[in-house]
Formats: C-alpha cells, structure tokens, sequence
C-alpha cells in the first residue's frame, strides 16, 4: 500500500520539475520507433522494440533499465546508427540518424577492445578515426587511462588484463574522442562494488564538466538511481517504454544512497520491473 | 586446419543489412534480470569480480605494485627461476636431440653391423663423406640453389596473388559468389595431377615447375586468408564502425591485422608444400635441383649422393620452416597462446 502512494508522490513531481528540464533543446529524439529481426530459418518476423517514443535532452543523463533481453542493447544500436528501424525515426539534434558517427561514443556490453592493440592504442583508435595528430593522441589516451585507473597498464595487451580492466578501457576509449553523446551498455557489470562506486563518481563528475547526454543502460536499481536523472523503465519484449521517472534529490551531498528518497525510487523501480521480468521470463520458456 | 573452409559462408561486408541472427555476440548477455531476485534493490553488488579490492579505483588498479618487500624477494624468485629455466632448457635440448643422436647412431651401426644391406643403406659417415664431397664440387650448391629459386619463386608469386584474390573473397560477397564454384572446382584437383598439363602448355623448363609450385603454395594461403577475413569477430567490425570507420578503413584497421595471425598460418602450410612439390616436379623432368639430383643419383647407383640429396632436402625444409614461424610469431605477439 506504501509503495503505492510512494509512486504516486514520485510521478506527481515529476510533473512538476519537467519545467525546467524541457527547456533544453532536444538531443536524440525517439519517435515510434520499432525494430524487427527476421530470424533465419522462420517466417515469422522477430519484434525486439516496438513503438519507443523517448526524447532524450542535451546535457541529460538518461538510465535505462528493463529486463533481459528486452531490447535494450538494440535500442542503443539504433542510436548509435549501427542498425536502422523498420518503423518510425531516431532524430539527432533534429536531424535524422543516419549512420554511426564520432559525435556519439558508444561502450558495449561485451568489451570491444582490438586485441592486436594494446591499452593505449585501443584507446587511440577513435582518435585516429578523428584524425588527431600523433603526439596529442598519445597524450589525451594516457590521460583517460588514467582518469580509469589503469596508469601503468598502457602497453598491455587485452588478453593480459582482467575483465573489468579491458570495460575501462573500453571506457576510457569513447571519452577519449569527446563525442557529445555517451551510449553506455551496461559499462559497470563487470566490475566489484568498490571500483563500481569510483568510477559511477566519475562518471557523473565527467557528466557535469562536460556536458554530455548520457543514455546508460544497467541491470542495477541502485546504480540507475543513482546516475539517472531520469530512469527509463522498460517492458518486456517487444520492448515499449514503460515509465520514465525523474529523480531528483534536495542534495547530493553525503551519501545518496542513505538517503530516504533514494529508497523509494528504488523500490518503486522494483515494483515496475517485477512483472516485466516475470513476462520475459515466461517469453523465454516458451520460446525455448 | 582453416583450410576446411567453404567460400560462400556469411561475409563480414554484409554485416550492416543482413546480421547473423544468433552470433556469439548475442549469446553472451547476462541471464540475470533486475531486480528479479533482489526485492531490497541490491542488484548493485550481485557482480563483484575479482580485481584486489582497494576502495578506491586507483588502489584496485595498482594491486600489483609491488612494495619493496615484494621486489626484494621477487628478485630472489626471478634469479632463481631464471637458473632453474637454463637447466630445463638444456634438458630440453637433450631430451629433443637424444632420438636424433639415437637415429644417426643406428644409421652407423646398422649397416655396419650387416644388419640392413650397406649398399642400399649406406652408414652415416660415409653419406657425409658424400655430402661433404659435393659441396666441395660445387654439385651440391649448384642443386641446391635450382631448386631454391623454383620454389621461392613459386612461394613468392603464391603470396603476392593469392592475399590479394583472398581478402578479395572475404571481403565481397559477388567476388565470392563469382569465384567460388571454379575455385571449389580446382581445389579438389590434385595439383600432381595438374602437372603434366603444366608441362604441356609451359614446357619443361624453368616456367613449368615455378607455376607449379604455386599452384600449389596458393591454395592454403588463399583459403586461409578467406577464412581469415571472414571470422572476424562481428563485434570488432561493430565497435569499429561505431567510430565512425568507412569501409576502406574499416579494412585496414580491423579486418586486415585480425586476419594477419590466419593467413600466416596458411603462409607456414605453403612454404612446406612449396618444397614437397617442388621435388616431385624435379624428378619427373628436370636437368638441375636436388630431386633431380636424387632421382639422377639413383639411376646411376650412386647411393651415398641419394641420401645426401635427401638429407639436403630435410634440412631445408626444416629450415624454411623455422623462418617461417619466427616471422609469424613476430606479427602476432598479442595472441593469447
Ligand atoms: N541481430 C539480431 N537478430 C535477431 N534477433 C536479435 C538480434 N539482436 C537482438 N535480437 C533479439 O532481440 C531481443 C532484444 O535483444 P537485446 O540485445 O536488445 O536485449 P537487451 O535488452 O539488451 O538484453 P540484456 O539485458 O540481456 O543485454 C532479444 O530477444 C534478442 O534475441
Ligand atoms: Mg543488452
């Protein structure tokens, strides 16, 4: 019963403070967009999403959460322009995406890292891409390295560091080349709690020098709550956007996390989730 | 071997409008979904992965460092490992050259002995004596270098086609579609058996025997190198596109290095067959190179010269390959193995 009215608290406020949010411009525009597999060997047309409508706000920091295999990642592909809807359009600045590009940097769920290079040159490559000369490339990815952790592991090569080592690097690769847009998949999965923590700190202190729109999709509760602005809430597939929740706090000072709003979100987050996970769980037994 | 190959497999180039539907990209996403077993919301902590947990980023990164302690002993751990990797090295080199030493000992022996006819199975010593004798003669050089300029020649000419006409055949899906049943046509024909056409239409001379063998040294390359390209990781090919990459480039960073440790291995498979064949050739027809020199020595019972020539052979096979694999090791020195 508390939960309810909790979430019903949250979705009124959520009116209220979009007055100030909504006069950004608009950053990536999602307008009914849908995505269909045709999967080899069946006739039948596979939905992944189906109908999003989201806008996502310059300078916004977005989470999005939903269940496995929802469509989160496809989602993300979209905007990234590496795969093109079968319906509806994905804006950026306005225009059409058409395409990937250098203005957004995308991070995936499996680290991409070249295994022919090594720490450093896997973070110079978007730089090269860029065509930034040689000496600047070499000094703006031994910063990032840094700013991840990793000082010291530079002529590494991926297969000689650790899971969550070749995601910082990762990391590290699509700030290097300063793209405007951060599409980030489940960056911290592979992480401990502790490293986690730090680089979520860094994330958002990256966040507010920079500016960047930030989509970041994550399983954790906690760390949508935490980084989100707003937290995007997906259904289970064919993925639909389900709610999208502002988060906002009277201070970000002290730790967040103990803070007695944090808990409501969380909890009210969870109780959206709980049926969708249940549905797509149901979906994958029957599907086999 | 990649050699199994077929040439009409999905292609990486096609990536963009028809994606595998179940590649090993998509398999690896976690089960676990939110919040689904976690009504408290700790779903935070539920992957914590072993890196030495610092609370800070910049202690769990440099874990490793080692303090002075650690050096010091390190230090004692290093000087010993390296005496105790000398001597297994050595032991290594004996326990490797023993069968050899073993193998010549016998080939002493036993003809000697009386045990395996001395005529037909001459001992050892005097088959060096033969070598030895032929190299002074200038015989064994003059062999030796006919037969390597043929299959150098031949090897060489396989590389610089059949990369080519290979990443061709990765890379676009009408070259292959194109190509494919000619090639698949060819690659099951013996090359042996190809010879005599080879003889027909360029002669007996030098042109015969160098298209030979590379006809035979293109095949592993040039399915190789398919195979290559096309079992790029999908995912490479994505992350690189994401920035921005354009196909020439595309190519150039990605696809080429990741296929280099593949098409190398098919480089290694040629420059064996190049000797194989090369011999085959010299003995059917040929005035100089060292299967002439075999197959001329048997005929006029010259038995010593026969194994000489033979063990000319082995050597530089041996040798050829060992160049080989230092250079390929050099090209691929971030493989895991
Ligand atoms: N290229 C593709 N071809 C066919 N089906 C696909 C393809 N990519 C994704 N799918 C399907 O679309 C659905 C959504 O996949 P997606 O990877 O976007 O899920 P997700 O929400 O990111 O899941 P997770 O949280 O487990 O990473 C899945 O059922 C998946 O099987
Ligand atoms: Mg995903």
């Amino acid at each position: 019963m508390s939960l309810q009215t909790a979430g019903h608290n949250l979705l009124e406020e959520s009116v209220a403070e979009a007055g100030e949010a909504s006069a950004r411009p608009v950053k990536i525009g999602i307008r009914n967009v849908g995505k269909v597999f045709q999967i080899r060997g069946s006739d039948r047309p596979f939905t992944a999403v189906q109908d999003v409508s989201l806008d996502v706000r310059e300078g916004e920091f977005l989470t999005l959460v939903g269940p496995s295999g929802c469509g989160k990642s496809t989602l993300l592909d979209l905007i990234a322009g590496l795969t093109s809807p079968t319906g509806g359009e994905l804006l950026i600045d306005g225009t059409p995406i058409d395409g990937p590009g250098l203005d957004r940097g995308i991070v995936f769920q499996q680290y991409a890292l070249f295994p022919w290079r090594t720490a450093l040159a896997n973070i110079e490559f978007g730089l090269e891409a860029k065509a930034v000369p040689k000496r600047e490339r070499r000094e703006r990815a031994r910063h990032y390295l840094d700013l991840v952790g990793l000082d010291g592991f530079e002529h590494r090569y991926p297969h000689e560091l650790s899971g969550g080592m070749r995601q910082r690097v990762a990391i590290a690769r699509s700030l290097a080349f300063d793209p405007d847009v951060l599409l980030m998949d489940e960056p911290f999965a592979a992480l401990d709690a502790q490293t986690r923590e730090s680089l979520q700190e860094e994330l958002l202190r990256i966040w507010e020098k920079t500016n960047k729109t930030i989509v970041f999709i994550t399983h954790g509760i906690d760390e949508a709550v935490f980084l989100g602005q707003r937290v995007a809430v997906m259904t289970s597939r064919p993925g639909r956007i389900k709610r999208v929740l502002d988060i906002t706090f009277d201070s970000r000072e002290g730790d967040l996390r103990a803070d007695p709003r944090f808990g409501e979100y969380r909890h009210h987050i969870w109780t959206l989730l709980r049926d969708e996970v249940a549905a797509a769980q149901e979906q994958e037994r029957t599907i086999g | 071997m990649a050699d199994e190959t077929t040439l009409t497999a999905a292609h990486p180039a096609q990536e963009r409008t028809a994606p595998p539907p179940a590649g090993p990209a998509r398999t690896a996403a976690p089960e676990a979904g939110p919040g689904q077993a976690e009504p408290s919301g700790a779903a935070t902590g539920s992957a914590v992965r072993g890196e030495t947990g610092g609370t800070r980023t910049v202690t769990a990164a440099r874990g490793d460092a080692p303090t002075d302690d650690d050096r010091v002993t390190n230090f004692f751990k290093v000087a010993g490992g390296r005496r105790t990797s000398a001597a297994s090295r050595l032991a290594t080199v004996v326990k490797r050259s023993l069968a050899l030493v073993l193998l010549a000992a016998l080939w002493e022996v036993l003809p000697r002995a009386g045990a395996v006819d001395p005529v037909f199975v001459p001992p050892l010593s005097e088959i060096l004596v033969a070598w030895y004798d032929m190299l002074l003669a200038g015989q064994l050089p003059e062999h030796f270098q006919a037969s390597l300029v043929r299959s150098l020649s031949g090897f060489g000419l396989a590389i610089v086609l059949a990369i080519p006409l290979g990443l061709a055949i990765g890379w676009y899906r009408p070259v292959a579609d194109f190509l494919s049943p000619v090639l698949e046509l060819f690659r099951n024909t013996s090359a042996v058996a190809l010879l005599p056409v080879f003889i027909l239409i360029f002669g007996l001379g030098e042109t015969s025997k160098i298209v030979f063998v590379f006809y035979a040294c293109a095949w592993p390359i040039l399915l190789n190198t398919v195979s290559g390209v096309k079992t790029v990781e999908p995912l490479l090919i994505k992350s690189a596109r994401s920035m921005g990459l354009g196909p020439v480039r595309l190519f150039q960073k990605v696809i080429l290095p990741a296929a280099v440790p593949t098409i190398f291995t098919g480089i290694r498979l040629a420059g064996a067959y190049s000797i194989l064949v090369l011999i085959f050739a010299e003995m059917v027809g040929a005035k100089a190179g060292l299967g002439y020199l075999i197959q001329d020595a048997q005929f006029n019972f010259r038995i010593p010269d026969m194994y000489a020539g033979i063990i000319t052979i082995s050597a530089l096979g041996l040798l050829f390959n060992l160049l080989l694999l230092s250079v390929e090791r050099r090209f691929s020195t971030w493989r895991t193995s």
